[in-house]
């Protein structure tokens, strides 16, 4: 298969020579944990947000704001993709999810009712639970940032 | 009864084949894309990395927001 739409992203480090040192990859591992612990803090403190409320809207959008800065703003160093990808192993891939949505929408269109239960639906009683949704905002958080870096 | 865990066993085996599908990835000369690299191949161009976050910020919004 032929790669997608030619690559207009720019790439670091030729567009920022100003970043161009070099960090190890264990580097820093002070930075590392005061970073860890700054977005685990954040986590447990978003996890205590009302839904439907200005604050649980706050505590997404920030870190929605902070990733448009790093994807666009100040790009982090980023994971090279992979020049071509196997078509047959991605429809692998595009099954299973279009799997899922299809589950999801047969669900959402009865209404989530009982018996045939959304994802969403099945998921809310378990991010009632202060702990559960601070670590799942916590894995959002950092998946944010690990797509920020492709 | 039957129809909800009918439901939950179908999110669970699509789940449980993603998670197949991510370890048969990792294997050596695998030719099936990690989700990291199809992704990251998605995200090559300005639409798809706009797409992919918009993506992400929808699923913040509809799990933690509402």
């Amino acid at each position: 298969m032929e790669p997608m739409a030619a690559d207009d992203i720019p790439r670091w480090p030729e567009r920022w020579p100003g970043r161009l040192r070099v960090r190890s990859r264990g580097g820093r591992p002070a930075r590392k944990v005061v970073i860890g612990a700054g977005l685990a803090a954040y986590s447990w403190v978003a996890a205590s947000t009302v839904p439907f409320t200005r604050n649980a809207l706050l505590v997404v959008l920030l870190p929605g704001a902070a990733v448009a800065v790093l994807a666009y703003g100040r790009p982090a160093r980023r994971i090279p993709p992979p020049d071509r990808v196997d078509v047959t192993g991605l429809s692998y891939w595009a099954v299973c999810i279009i799997a899922l949505f299809e589950w999801e929408a047969a669900a959402f269109r009865d209404n989530s009712l009982w018996w045939h239960p959304s994802l969403t639906a099945l998921i809310d009683p378990v991010l009632g639970v202060r702990p559960v949704k601070a670590a799942a905002i916590l894995i959002w958080l950092l998946s944010g940032w690990a797509l920020v870096r492709r | 009864m039957v129809t909800r865990v009918l439901t939950i066993l179908g999110f669970a085996a699509v789940i449980a084949a993603l998670a197949v599908l991510e370890l048969l990835g990792r294997r050596k000369g695998s030719r099936i894309p990690t989700l990291g690299e199809w992704l990251g191949y998605v995200m090559r161009s300005r639409a798809g990395r706009l797409l992919i976050l918009l993506g992400w910020l929808w699923l913040g919004w509809h799990y933690f927001s509402r």
